[in-house]
């Protein structure tokens, strides 16, 4: 008996291989385009899209998702090894990543594309969010000066205020300047409604915050200086930046426990009216209307301290795809991009999915706060396309300092002074390695 | 005597908190996740009480349907099954000749089995992914389950080797002298023995199996062989987590398991009680 049952089990596992073997190899549709993608919520979007353009050239795309974007990443890079990529697809990975890439001629340069027609697709675009996509003369990656993605949507990070909660503390005007935001701090406090949250437990949004003021305060320039140890951390300027946070936290302008808070969290307390204002990303969109769809709010910059000098916000492109150099179908493929970063596709894609739009026309066509997000896209900087960024270590000193001072357990001078001391041992160290 | 037994009382009742404690820890979560299965996006983050204050069945069958669960289900039983049952039949058919057979180079063979243990699976993918692809396996279910058979071999024949170790010698002694053969011994003696071995086995695989999805995405491409888990990251977008859905999700997700182990529960602590896994 027990003889049959081995038997029927080896037969039937035999039988099952051999079928799903067999179904392993379709034929592969030579005219269709494939397009590998991490981004789920923006799947069905796409697949609405593909099939739109399907209708209207008669050319097949092909949408398959890859998610999180870690594992996507992976089958990239694996893919990119054995030579089986798809004809669009997307770098998660750093610049430096991306360069490698277009050496090895896995990737098209959409220059000539873009200037096509007097640079019309280039000009549609925001220029910011072409910056992560594009490879300047000067580049240290030794890659060909061009443009080699197309932005899908953009992203940056700004400040949000609840509209109910401010007039309920009776704040008449949105605030522009930093002492009018004091001001209406202390209006929300004396109502019982607290002031600025975000999540300054992922300590980048403060130093994203931090940055802001930089901008504002002294200037790109500087701030450059700085990171090349020309300009000291306990320069004047800096010691401005530094109080911003003393003044903020001496104000009661910070919610409980801002420095320690995840940004989920964050996000919860500012959708569920727990705070009048929140530092986020524009992704909030998003993550508000799920949370508490009737939240009535909008975005603001952070609130100026230097009134002569614009307020920077970091930015820029949020999702790009490239095309496969080596695709046959690779002119195709650059004609799908074309139609997917068009006005009317751009304005569907941020309706559907609430994301910014990477195409500047589409902006009359979107909802009012995707909208206020992305006019102040000009106004968007990031550190991956300044010339120079500051070292890891002193990145690290600068902003546990920020969370120090925000509990009160340190002073500006006293954070200006440790960043420095780390400023300086670091050069020290990389002056030693060269 | 009082004293005796209020000392014993006491003991019992500190060492029951201390149970009841590492249970309603381990039941916790799962509690947790089926409340909020039926609840709504919006109150699951305001609705503080135990039981929710409105339950949404609802949400199983938007999960069921929106995630494709039908035929996520259906792969991941498939793989699920295959790759047990080929890992059983061809670890214990290795642990049983490294453990009772003499054959050139058997230590050197068992030791790679366990180095190939020490190899983290992610450290593994890009070498992976182009081997299978040069033998045309990628984006077939029988690539898949070859590659999970593979993941699973290297503990299980380690379990095995150590139970068969184990085994008295007379039993095999016995059956020879009936007149099986090597196959024979393995089959009907030695096998059997190792049930509860084999019990531990099933279990620890059939979790790996029924939970992965990084190999998945690897080496998947269409949907219609992607397994279980590749269905609920459909619920989790770049930037937001549709809770209630995705829970309501991890819910059926967690179905089989749960009933497997309870299937399998008496096998499990004999195997785990009687040195299956220490070793």
């Amino acid at each position: 008996m027990k003889k049959i049952i081995a038997l029927v089990l080896l037969v039937v596992m035999a039988v099952v291989g051999c079928f799903f073997w067999g179904c392993g190899k379709k034929p592969v549709n030579t005219n269709e385009i494939l397009i590998w993608h991490w981004m789920t919520d923006r799947h069905q979007a796409f697949e609405t899209l593909a099939q739109q353009y399907s209708e209207q050239t008669g050319v097949a795309i092909k949408i398959q998702l890859f998610a999180p974007p870690d594992t996507y990443s992976q089958r990239i890079t694996a893919s990119a090894q054995a030579n089986t990529l798809p004809d669009i697809f997307g770098i998660l990975d750093k610049k430096e990543i991306f360069a490698d890439f277009i050496k090895y001629g896995l990737v098209a340069d959409l220059t000539d594309e873009y200037k096509k027609d007097d640079g019309a697709w280039e000009q549609a675009m925001f220029p910011k969010a072409l910056e992560v996509n594009r490879f300047t003369a000067d580049n240290i990656y030794d890659v060909k000066p061009g443009i080699y993605g197309v932005p899908i949507d953009v992203t940056n990070i700004q400040m949000l205020y609840n509209k109910d909660l401010l007039e309920k503390a009776g704040v008449k005007e949105v605030p522009r300047t930093f002492d009018q935001f004091l001001a209406a701090v202390k209006k929300l406090n004396s109502v019982g409604i607290s002031g600025l949250v975000s999540g300054w437990g992922e300590i980048w949004l403060a130093d994203a915050f931090a940055s802001n003021y930089a901008f504002n305060i002294m200037g790109e320039q500087k701030i450059m200086d700085t990171y090349q140890g020309k300009v000291p951390y306990t320069d004047p300027d800096w010691l401005k930046v530094f109080r911003v946070f003393k003044t903020l936290s001496e104000a009661g302008a910070f919610a409980e426990g801002v420095v320690t808070k995840p940004n989920k969290e964050a996000e919860q307390d500012f959708a569920l009216g727990r705070a009048a204002f929140a530092y986020n990303g524009s992704w909030c969109v998003n993550v508000y209307h799920d949370m508490n769809p009737d939240l009535n709010y909008s975005a603001m910059l952070p609130p100026k301290m230097n009134p002569d000098r614009p307020m920077k916000i970091w930015g820029g492109a949020g999702s790009s795809f490239v095309v496969n150099e080596q695709s046959a179908k690779k002119e195709q493929a650059i004609a799908f991009l074309k139609w997917l970063s068009a006005e009317k596709q751009q304005a569907y894609l941020a309706r559907e999915t609430r994301n910014l739009p990477a195409n500047r026309k589409a902006l009359a066509a979107i909802p009012e706060v995707l909208s206020d997000f992305a006019k102040v896209m000009d106004n968007t900087t990031h550190p991956t396309i300044w010339k120079y960024n500051e070292l890891p270590k002193v990145t690290e000193a600068f902003d546990k300092g920020l969370q120090s001072i925000v509990i009160g357990e340190k002073t500006p001078k006293q954070v200006a002074e440790e960043v420095q001391k780390v400023k300086e041992r670091e050069m020290e160290k990389q002056r030693n390695r060269q | 005597m009082n004293g005796y037994i209020i000392r014993r009382n006491m003991r019992y009742f500190v060492l029951h908190l201390f149970l009841m404690s590492v249970a309603v820890t381990c039941l916790f979560p799962l509690f947790y996740m089926i409340r909020c299965s039926v609840m709504d996006n919006q109150t699951i983050f305001t609705d503080k009480g135990i039981l929710p204050s409105v339950v949404n069945f609802g949400n199983y069958a938007t999960a069921w349907v929106d995630g494709n669960f039908g035929t996520f289900f259906f792969n991941s039983m498939l793989y699920t099954t295959s790759v047990v049952i080929g890992i059983v039949v061809i670890s214990s058919m290795a642990a049983y000749a490294f453990s009772r057979l003499s054959f050139p180079g058997r230590d050197w063979f068992y030791y790679m089995f366990v180095i190939a243990m020490m190899i983290p699976l992610p450290g593994s993918f890009v070498p992976l992914f182009v081997l299978m692809n040069k033998l045309h396996l990628t984006n077939t279910k029988i690539g898949y389950i070859l590659c999970m058979i593979n993941v699973g071999l290297s503990l299980s024949v380690i379990l095995l080797k150590t139970f068969f170790d184990k085994m008295p010698s007379d039993l095999e002694d016995a059956a020879r002298i009936d007149g099986c053969t090597k196959w024979q011994i393995w089959w009907n003696v030695a096998l059997p023995l190792a049930r509860p071995a084999v019990a531990v086995i099933v279990i620890f695989n059939a979790l790996n199996v029924w939970n992965e999805f990084i190999l998945a995405q690897l080496l998947l491409s269409e949907e219609v062989h992607m397994p279980l888990q590749v269905g609920l990251m459909k619920f989790i977008n770049v930037h937001t987590v549709n809770y209630p859905i995705m829970m309501a999700g991890l819910t059926i997700a967690a179905v089989p398991i749960i009933l497997l182990y309870l299937a399998m529960q008496k096998h499990i602590i004999k195997g785990l009680s009687s040195g299956a896994v220490v070793g």
